[in-house]
């Protein structure tokens, strides 16, 4: 399987659809971003995003029932499929372990 | 939420968003942007529109966008897939794509080299806007006696004249080449400056890059140089407004420098270096010859105006004619008018019109334009054929794969789509290693052709190169694929031999390569043996290690016959040091050397009204023993006897026959009218000119004065002011340099030395002979290259299909031998057939090109004999090679195969 390796940014993205679900659509991504991490994104890096996750199988996603705002248009709401979540674990993992590797010394903070 | 739900997007951007985006995507990107554009309505409407519009914008990505229709077309489909399919099989195949690309790389790469040479040729002075309406004029007398004066150099008052009487002619330019010494006092450099009209740089687009632009050469004293003589007589520094000294009329003139213009393209025939202004005419030339219409002296080149055709002039330049000089000619009665014809060839064509004589401007041979095109070409023939039988035999093998295609539906136009894709692919892989190639050898080549092409992968060229790679795919492939196509499906399937017929065609192919192979080696060998037949036939005299130095005449001398003399006695100072010096025999002076074209010519009028010619050398008493001239009859000058000095003539043989004489020594020329003088001896013939002409008649003297008095007419393509010759007998040829140097500066301090040996001059008389071959030979051996690799794949093909039979055979005792005749026998005859009808084509086309010299070699049977030997040798190898590869196989091997 080609590309399962997982971007900064697509990392984000899935970070906040576990963190949404169940109600994780594109716009309440977008806005989640933006409140959690401060970051400003197009809604289209969004979708982006969103669809090479789909592609690596890390999300999958559904459409809700129809709606009456968006001019009635129904949402595709993304989840974390399993392959996701351990994607995200082994991120974390690896980065946890590499920070617990830093030498105690003085960086000049304390 | 207010309500404010009424307000939509615009409608525009939403139609984009819905005729660009992916069915299945469009929903929730539209239902995502709505739900931003409501949101964002409390901030402003208008602001809400705009950023919508930016959304959908950035929706706007690769894989929202859905595939058009037109795009996912059958067509597109198939093709992606023809190529596909077509890579797989060229990859699995390697040796025999290899091979096909390799020599159609460097059949593309000769082709190219060749192309730039012969587009060079054709492309002279094709940079001008104006190209177009520029003629250059010439003038032709035509006489009852049958003298005609064909002339581009055109008497001064011809542009002036034209641009008058004729409303059509729009400007006229004339340009005229003069010798100077540039700078002062000490250290005056020989040079040659260009008078021109300065309308010159209204018509002829050279770039001004320094200096005035608007009129380059505004008054008399201005001058414009090219930049490589500014970085000459300059240096680094601006030359604009600096002093430039030149000698005009044995007076030097200061000249300011206005312009600088670019150095001469290498197209252009148009030659310059010093530039001045055509108001200094009136110092160049007497008064008398601004109204001479016998008189040549300039190039006259002719502007007309849009459309007119320098035909539809002629009545024009008639009446001109008539005008200027008279109803009828003085010499003979006749109208003038049809005794001086002006014509005009336009600037574009001069290069290669040889049916005008040429004058500054460089006339190439067009014959060997074309003769290079076609051999290029063929070169090109020979790499495609070599793709085409190489594929024809392994359509074979491909059978079953054209009959499963044909099972599932696939079309005979389908299936030749598809094999040509095969040959287009071969055809870019090949153009491209052929570009590179090209790139690479260019440096070599042009050392080796003594050419300065220059390559550049400019708009133009790309779309040339991608015609060519086309026309190379579709030619190289179609005749494969349409007999792979034309497979019956019922003969593949049952397994039956479908090779079916002798294979005519791919027989043909091989023959007819082996054919230009063989007609190339040995036009290269026959053209070898003319070049080297003139280079080392006996000329008639002894050039070995002669030195010439160009003499100077005094700055005072005026006319020929004090030049001649002034300059000797120049001579005279320099043989008498030079003699001190070792290793410096055989000293000479006389106005022109041999190796050089153009020796004064000369005409009258017999005593019984004949016109006749001869060429005329001024000599001093020594120059003839110095090349060891022999003498036929008669004696030669005696140094000690004034009367030779004043009087003696010498004639060659065929001036003794042309003349008429008999016994001819003691006796005068034909004609009263020559001064006092007497005929004392006759020199055997001897080339003084070039092989490509018979032996003029000549007349020796040494002093021209009795001569000039009786003759009408005389022209010079040389330089008739003496030169020093001797002959140099030390080992060290460097050394002649410095010791002429060190002489030189001391006898004449200031004044710059030149000196060539004769026996370079020589060669140089056939410099575009040995540049065509040297082409030749260069293609020659790459299609000897290509043509082994076309034999090459064919043999591997043929023993792969024969493995079983060759398996057979070992098994049953076959040697190597027998093995090398099997595979050998499958050339004989188209070997044969090739040698049997290249001989009569190349005879037929070398006579021809021999026919071009007044001394030619015997064609013979030697160069056909050494081609087709080397032809054979070639096969030999190739087949020999892969012969004893097959007889070293395993035979249990071969037979295992299923």
């Amino acid at each position: 399987m080609k590309g399962t390796y997982l971007g900064e940014f697509e990392e984000l993205v899935l970070l906040t659809v576990g963190a949404l679900h169940p109600k994780a659509y594109g716009v309440a991504i977008m806005d989640e971003i933006k409140n959690e991490v401060g970051r400003s994104v197009n809604i289209s890096a969004i979708h982006s995003a969103l669809r090479r996750l789909d592609e690596k199988g890390f999300v999958k996603s559904e459409m809700g029932g129809a709606t009456n705002e968006r001019g009635g248009r129904r949402k595709r709401f993304f989840e974390l499929t399993p392959f996701g979540k351990k994607a995200l674990d082994q991120a974390q993992s690896m980065r946890i372990k590499l920070y617990n590797r830093i030498p105690d010394i003085s960086l000049g903070q304390s | 939420m207010k309500q404010k739900q009424h307000i939509a997007p615009p409608k525009w951007v939403d139609k984009f968003l819905e005729y660009y985006c992916k069915e299945e995507f469009l929903e929730e990107i539209q239902g995502d942007a709505y739900e931003l554009f409501e949101r964002r309505l409390d901030s402003g409407v208008f602001k809400a529109k705009l950023k919508y519009c930016y959304d959908v914008l950035r929706f706007f990505r690769l894989q929202n966008i859905r595939k058009s229709k037109r795009l996912n077309s059958n067509f597109i489909q198939m093709t992606t897939n023809n190529f596909k399919v077509a890579a797989r099989v060229l990859w699995r195949q390697k040796v025999n794509t290899a091979l096909n690309v390799f020599s159609i790389s460097i059949g593309i790469a000769c082709f190219i080299l060749i192309g730039l040479y012969v587009k060079q040729e054709t492309s002279f002075d094709n940079f001008h806007k104006e190209k177009d309406r520029i003629y250059r004029a010439w003038a032709k007398e035509l006489y009852a006696d049958g003298r005609v004066f064909f002339n581009v150099h055109t008497p001064l008052p011809l542009g002036p004249s034209l641009h008058e009487s004729v409303p059509e002619v729009e400007a006229y330019i004339t340009i005229a080449n003069f010798p100077t010494l540039v700078g002062k006092g000490d250290g005056r450099i020989a040079d040659n400056f260009q008078v021109v009209t300065p309308s010159f740089f209204d018509y002829f687009d050279f770039e001004v890059i320094e200096g005035n632009e608007e009129s380059p050469l505004p008054s008399m004293n201005s001058v414009v140089i090219s930049e490589s003589y500014a970085k000459k007589y300059f240096g680094d520094k601006s030359p604009i407004n600096e002093v430039l000294p030149l000698q005009i009329d044995n007076e030097t003139r200061d000249y300011i420098v206005s312009a600088v213009l670019e150095d001469t393209p290498l197209n252009s025939g148009i030659q310059y270096n010093i530039l001045i202004n055509d108001e200094n005419n009136e110092l160049l030339y007497d008064p008398r010859v601004f109204n001479a219409w016998f008189s040549i002296s300039v190039e006259t080149y002719v502007v007309l105006q849009d459309g007119v055709s320098p035909d539809s002039l002629e009545p024009k330049t008639k009446a001109m004619m008539k005008a200027q000089l008279g109803e009828t000619d003085s010499f003979d009665g006749a109208p003038a008018e049809d005794h001086y014809i002006i014509g005009f060839q336009p600037l574009q064509a001069i290069h290669l019109d040889t049916e005008v004589p040429a004058a500054s401007y460089p006339v190439g041979n067009p014959q060997y334009v074309y003769i290079l095109g076609a051999i290029g070409l063929l070169v090109l023939v020979i790499a495609c054929i070599n793709y085409t039988t190489l594929s024809i035999g392994q359509s074979i093998k491909r059978a079953k794969e054209v009959g499963i295609r044909k099972v599932v539906g696939a079309q005979s136009g389908h299936l030749i789509w598809q094999y040509l894709s095969e040959s287009l692919l071969i055809a870019v892989l090949a153009t491209f290693i052929g570009v590179l190639f090209t790139l690479w050898a260019l440096p070599v080549f042009n050392q080796l052709a003594q050419t300065s092409l220059v390559f550049e992968l400019g708009a133009e060229n790309l779309i040339q190169l991608g015609l060519l790679t086309l026309a190379i795919g579709l030619l190289s492939g179609i005749y494969p694929s349409l007999i792979l196509a034309r497979f019956k499906l019922m003969k593949i399937l049952r397994g039956s031999n479908l090779s079916g017929g002798k294979q005519m065609a791919r027989k043909g192919m091989v023959t007819f390569q082996f054919l230009l192979t063989i007609f190339l080696i040995s036009t290269t060998l026959i053209m070898k043996k003319q070049l080297n037949y003139l280079q080392s036939s006996e000329l008639g005299y002894n050039y070995n290690a002669m030195v010439s130095v160009p003499l100077y005449a005094q700055p005072n001398a005026r006319g020929l016959t004090a030049i001649i003399s002034s300059a000797m006695e120049n001579g005279e100072k320099l043989k008498t040091e030079l003699s001190k010096k070792p290793n410096i025999t055989d000293f000479g002076m006389g106005s022109h050397v041999f190796g050089s074209q153009g020796w004064a010519q000369m005409g009258f009028e017999a005593d019984n009204g004949d016109y006749l010619e001869f060429d005329m050398l001024a000599a001093d008493p020594y120059y003839l023993d110095a090349f060891k001239i022999e003498m036929a009859e008669g004696v030669g000058f005696n140094p000690d006897l004034e009367i030779h000095k004043t009087q003696g003539v010498i004639l060659n043989e065929t001036a003794v026959e042309y003349f008429g004489l008999e016994n001819p020594v003691g006796k005068r020329l034909p004609s009263t009218e020559f001064g006092d003088h007497q005929i004392i001896g006759v020199v055997k013939d001897f080339n003084y000119e070039s092989l490509r002409v018979d032996v003029q008649p000549l007349v020796i003297v040494q002093n021209p004065e009795p001569i000039f008095e009786g003759v009408s007419d005389y022209g010079f393509g040389d330089s008739a002011v003496p030169k020093l010759v001797f002959r140099y007998t030390g080992s060290s040829l460097a050394e002649v340099g410095s010791l002429l140097d060190q002489t030189w500066s001391e006898v004449f301090p200031g004044e710059e030395l030149n000196f060539y040996f004769v026996s370079q001059n020589l060669q140089g008389q056939y410099e575009s002979e040995a540049r065509v071959n040297k082409i030749v030979s260069i293609a020659t051996v790459l299609s000897i290259l290509i043509a082994s690799f076309g034999l090459l794949g064919l043999t591997i093909l043929m023993v792969n299909t024969k493995v079983k039979e060759i398996g057979i055979r070992k098994v049953l005792g076959a040697t190597p031998k027998t093995i090398l005749r099997i595979l050998l026998s499958q050339f004989t005859w188209q070997l044969v057939i090739a040698l049997v009808l290249s001989v009569p084509a190349t005879w037929y086309l070398m006579d021809r090109w021999l026919s071009d010299f007044a001394y030619r070699t015997n064609i013979g049977l030697d160069p056909f004999i050494l081609s087709a030997g080397l032809t054979l040798i070639l096969v030999l190898i190739v087949i020999g090679f892969h012969a004893i590869r097959a007889s070293k196989i395993n035979p249990v091997k071969a037979l295992r195969v299923e």
